[in-house]
Order: structure tokens, then sequence, then C-alpha cells
């Protein structure tokens, strides 16, 4: 089985009195190890797949299953506890907490996870941060780091829980070409240590960088095809 | 769920010194309110030890027949003519009551004392019966008491208070001196031990005590204090009581439809009347103090609010990254009771000095085990109330509306 397995999703909001349908039957598989982009002008469902795929919302109807766990009709709680254990999020405004240092925001999403020891949740933040070439930044405050350490910090805090897919949202967005460039060759790395990578994006040079790409239009998967790179 | 409530605290203090002034600010009005209420309580605890303290004077088991009660809502003018007391009763009432088991006497008036030059104004002169010292709580200090004898011939003898013995004899022992009450020359046979205020007012110590037949002797009219003190066990203060006033309405000649015209007073009189007092004084105080509290209550909540506000991004990152409903809820909930827990333990501290000052100077006041408990507890339990309605919002809010929140 799949490690995503998404069948006929619908995201359907009621806006007064018309039906606004943000996801109209939507189906799509990814394996492990997948790297897929998604794209998409704005408006075309883009964002909500991704909620949806992030388990920051449920759908109105549809199967979802996440490593072979149904997704689509769980609680609050439950959502919490997938995207603890499962997802790790890369954003856009890469979404540090602005008071604490690179560990303790690496470190965050352990404390939620609960059942691990504080030694042990510093020892595993250090070891993301390295893996990020961050190493030596444990202690910088988010204002004491460039825009790319920030979001490599935010990939280290992805990173850290082991997830079974890290959801990148724009994560070049907010970068100058460069800086963004690096970041994508951090994703690549990771792809390659076996990681599923989920990237949404409206950038072509950027979605390039995987191997498939998703191309979503008015709720509808457009085109669900292999990138050049995915060809090879 | 340990782990995090230790991890809520750690936020809860970094937060709370990122904000210091703000913080500061908003735990005043908890500091006040728990001032407010560890002091109230201090002080009722003080003024309550002051008034057993004062009960001493007034035996538990006596009974006091006299004119005017010592409390009530009677018409003035129907007491002001009542017969006086006939302390000849005196007799008679030991006679015919069982539960008496010592009947005194006592009339009092305020004369001037002198001793050669010295001179001591306005002393509240006390005739008394022999047995006095056993319905009362005078002690001897110095020499001795009068006897039945001196009573009975009306010998001019006299006992000093401890404050009358320091103004006429500054120095030097007054025993066997004799000293002028009026035109009177009376010889000091003794002098009383320090017994402190009556109610923080009336000192014993102020008073001279002469034998009551003396007193007859030479005061005459109908000025003045008279009284009949009844000593009775006292479990049984109450039957005696009922008892008393049938022998004393028997001794008036009184007709069964008629009123009491005299007065049955006793320590019960001044209890009840003091608890009225309490209640009333400590009923209002608390309900002042609530209001400090609730006023500080609100002020948290609003800060708690605004923090719910400012941190919705926050909030957003830490559900996206697994925190629950519950975790937020806690993470806030902590928040605010950490500003409280600490403003009421400052609030105690200065409170606590504030009552030993009270104490040193004023009267007894400690602040009890008891009373610090209750603040430590009313303040975090105002942080809950006051950070459970901001901690519910800040739950419940959707990750991805407070991830795109600017």
């Amino acid at each position: 089985m799949s490690l995503i397995q998404v069948k006929d999703l619908y995201k359907i909001y009621q806006m007064g009195n018309t039906e606004v349908r943000a996801l109209d039957g939507v189906s799509v598989s990814i394996d492990q190890n997948e790297y897929v982009s998604i794209m998409g002008p704005s408006g075309s469902g883009k964002s909500t797949l991704m909620n949806l795929l992030g388990c920051l919302d449920t759908p109105t109807s549809g199967e979802f299953f996440m490593d072979g766990i149904n997704v689509a009709t769980m609680g609050d709680d439950e959502l919490a506890h997938i995207r603890n254990k499962k997802i790790g999020f890369v954003f856009q405004t890469f979404n540090l907490l602005p008071k604490s240092t690179s560990l303790r925001n690496v470190e965050l999403p352990l404390i939620y996870n609960g059942e691990i020891k504080a030694h042990e949740r510093r020892d595993m933040a250090i070891k993301a941060l390295t893996r990020v070439n961050l190493g030596d930044r444990v202690s910088h405050k988010p204002n004491e780091l460039s825009g790319g350490q920030r979001q490599r910090v935010a990939v280290a805090r992805a990173l850290v829980n082991n997830p079974a897919i890290i959801l990148a949202d724009e994560p070049t967005g907010n970068l100058d070409s460069k800086t963004g460039e690096e970041i994508m060759s951090l994703f690549d790395e990771l792809h390659k240590q076996g990681n599923t990578i989920i990237l949404v994006t409206h950038e072509e040079h950027i979605a390039a960088h995987a191997s498939r790409v998703v191309r979503l239009l008015d709720g509808k998967i457009a085109v669900d095809e292999a990138t050049e790179k995915g060809k090879k | 769920m340990k782990s995090f409530f230790w991890e809520n605290l750690r936020i809860a203090l970094s937060e709370l010194w990122g904000h210091k002034t703000r913080s500061i600010l908003t735990g005043t009005g908890i500091v006040i309110g728990i001032i407010a209420v560890s002091l109230m309580s201090t002080l009722i605890n003080g003024v309550d030890g002051l008034f057993e303290e004062s009960m001493k004077f007034l035996g538990r088991g006596n009974l006091y027949v006299e004119k005017w009660p010592w409390f009530g809502d009677e018409d003035w003018w129907t007491l002001r003519n009542r017969p006086r007391i006939e302390l000849e009763m005196a007799d008679e009432i030991k006679e015919r009551s069982q539960y008496a088991m010592v009947v005194a006497a006592e009339r009092g008036r305020s004369a001037n004392l002198s001793y050669k030059e010295l001179s001591a104004e306005n002393i509240y002169i006390h005739g008394v019966t022999a047995n006095y010292p056993e319905v009362s709580t005078v002690d001897v200090e110095f020499g001795r008491f009068f006897t039945e004898s001196e009573d009975r011939t009306g010998a001019q003898v006299v006992l000093l208070g401890s404050e009358v013995a320091k103004t006429l004899f500054p120095q030097g022992n007054p025993i066997d001196k004799m000293i002028f009450a009026g035109s009177k020359r009376f010889r000091v046979i003794g002098v009383l031990a320090e017994m402190g205020k009556f109610m923080g007012a009336f000192s014993n110590d102020t008073q001279v005590i002469i034998p009551l037949a003396t007193f007859n002797k030479i005061f005459h009219g109908p000025w003045g204090r008279r009284s009949i003190t009844v000593k009775v066990p006292e479990h049984l203060v109450e039957d005696a009581k009922e008892e008393l006033r049938g022998v004393v309405r028997v001794l008036r000649g009184l007709k069964p439809e008629e009123k009491d015209n005299f007065a049955i007073n006793q320590q019960n009189a001044f209890r009840q009347s003091y608890q009225g007092i309490k209640l009333a004084i400590g009923g209002t105080g608390m309900i002042i103090t609530a209001l400090s509290l609730l006023v500080g209550g609100i002020g948290i909540a609003n800060i708690m609010f605004v923090s719910v506000k400012e941190r919705t991004r926050e909030i957003g990152v830490r559900k996206a990254l697994g925190a629950t409903r519950r975790q937020i809820q806690g993470q806030f909930l902590i928040e605010a009771m950490v500003i409280t827990a600490s403003g009421g333990l400052v609030g105690l501290i200065i409170s606590t000095i504030i009552s030993m000052a009270i104490s040193e100077f004023l009267f007894p006041a400690n602040m009890s085990f008891g009373v610090a408990f209750m603040a430590i507890a009313l303040s975090a339990g105002v942080g809950l109330f006051a950070g459970l309605a901001p901690a519910r919002k800040g739950a419940k809010l959707d990750p991805i509306e407070a991830l795109r929140y600017e």
C-alpha cells in the first residue's frame, strides 16, 4: 500500500448561498521516498490539498489513508498526534518561535511527542541541526540567523521527529534565488537519504527538483506526470 | 502529562520574563487583593485574641446584677428610672440561690488622691466586699487584701492599682503610708499586680480598692456604679441566670406582670455583641477583598486575551507541530496561574511584614499558617478562573487560520 492514499477527496465550503468546491474529487497516491511537487494557480485548491495532506484540516468527504491509518474521520487531538509523529512541516515564512533558540525550536515537536526524555530530545535536536549544517548555531535565536539559516532550522525541526513525509509549502518563497537553491539542494539530499517529500510551489524551476508533479486546476487534478528529472 | 507541566511552566516563565513591565503591572492587582485578604483575616484573628484576653476580666461564670444592661435596645428613660441596686441584697441572694458560690457587692466613683505633694486625679475608687478577689482577676502584688472584719468595721485601708502606686510613690514602698482621698486618710495595705487594659481601653491599673462599708460611710448619694457579682458554676450559668432573676424579682417584690427593673449581665452579652460586630466588619471586609481580587482577576483575564491574540501565530505553529488543545490550554492556564501565584506570594510577604508591624505597635496579629495557605490557594484559584476563558480561546484556534495570522 502507498504511503499516502487519497480517494475522491472533496472539500466544500458554503459561502452564503454559493458552494465553493475547493477540492472536487481528488484521487492521488504517493509512495514511500517519492519526491512530489504540487502546483497550480491560486484558487486551484493547492493550499486546501496541502492542509489536508498535512492533517491540519479534515475533508468534507473522501478517503485519506496515511501510512495505513484512516485520517479522514479523525478528531482534533488525533490529528495533532498524526501531525506530530508523521508529518514534518516547512513553511514559506519559516514560522520559528522568535524568542527561542534553534535548539528549542527544533526540540518542539519532540516535546509534544511526550515520550522522549529531555536529554534525548537535546541529542536528537542537535543531530537534526547538524544534518542541515547548523551544528554551530544551536544557541542562536532566529533574529541572529540569516533567512537561509532560519529555513534550515525549520527543516531540522521538520526532520527531528523522523516523520513519514516532509511537507514543504513554498519553502523558497521568502528567500533570494541563491539561498533558495541551497535549500532545494538540502531537500534533494534528504530525498536521497530516503525521505518522502511533498513540495507545494508555483515556480517551475523549484518544482523541477521533484521527480513527479501534480498540477491542480479548479479543485481537480489536471496533470499528474513525471518531471524531466523523474524520467531519467 | 507531567512533562508538559514543566514545559508549560518554562514557556510561562520565559513569556512573563519577556514582558516584565506588563507582568508586574498585572500581578500588582493580585498583590493588592492578597494583601487585603490576608491582612483582613490576620486582623480579625488578632482582634479575636485581644477580645479573649479582655474577657478574662469577666469570669465566665459571673453574673452581674446591675441597673443598666450592658447591651440592648431598651428605652433609656425606662432604664434611667429603675431603682438603684440595693447592695444589701447580696446576703439575701447568697442565702436563696442554689447556684451562687460567691456573692460580692461593689460600688464605684471617681475621686482625687494625694500623697504629700503628689496627687493623682480622677482615680476610680472601687468599694468592694472582702470576697471580691474570688469573683475577679485582681491580684495583690505587695501587701495584702483587706479582711472581712476590716470591711465590716469600715476600716480606712486601701489597695492601689499599679499605675496609681507608680504615680503617688515613684520611689519607695507605699505599704503602710497614709494617702488622702478627698479629706479622708487611708492606710495603704497593698498594691495590685499590673493587669493591662480591658478591651484595649479601660484599665484596672488606674483604680484603687477600699472596703465597701468604708465606701458607704464616706461617699453618700446615689451616684456611681453599683453591682452585685454572683459567681456560679460555669457550665450552669444559663440556669443560674434564670434562678437569679427569680430571686431578685422576689427580693424586689415585683408582681408577675411587671417587667424586670434590673439587669443581669454576663460575659456572653459581650461575646454576642462582639460576634455581631465581628461578623459585620469581617463580612464587609471580605466583600471588599473579594471585589479587589475580582478586579485583579479581570485584569489577568484581559492580559491573557491580549497574549493569546498576540501569539496566534505561535499557537498555529505549536498546533502544526502536534500540540493538542489540552496542551495549548494548559500553557495559557499555567501562565495565568504563575502571574497570580507569584502575585499572591509577594502579597503574602508584604502582609506578613505589615502584620508584624501591627503586632509590634498595636496589638498581637500574627499571620497564621492557615491564612498563608488560603492566600496562596486563593491566588492560584483566581489565575485558574481568569485564565480559563482566554486559554480556551487559544486552544480552539484553527491551526490553518492561526498560521496565516499576521
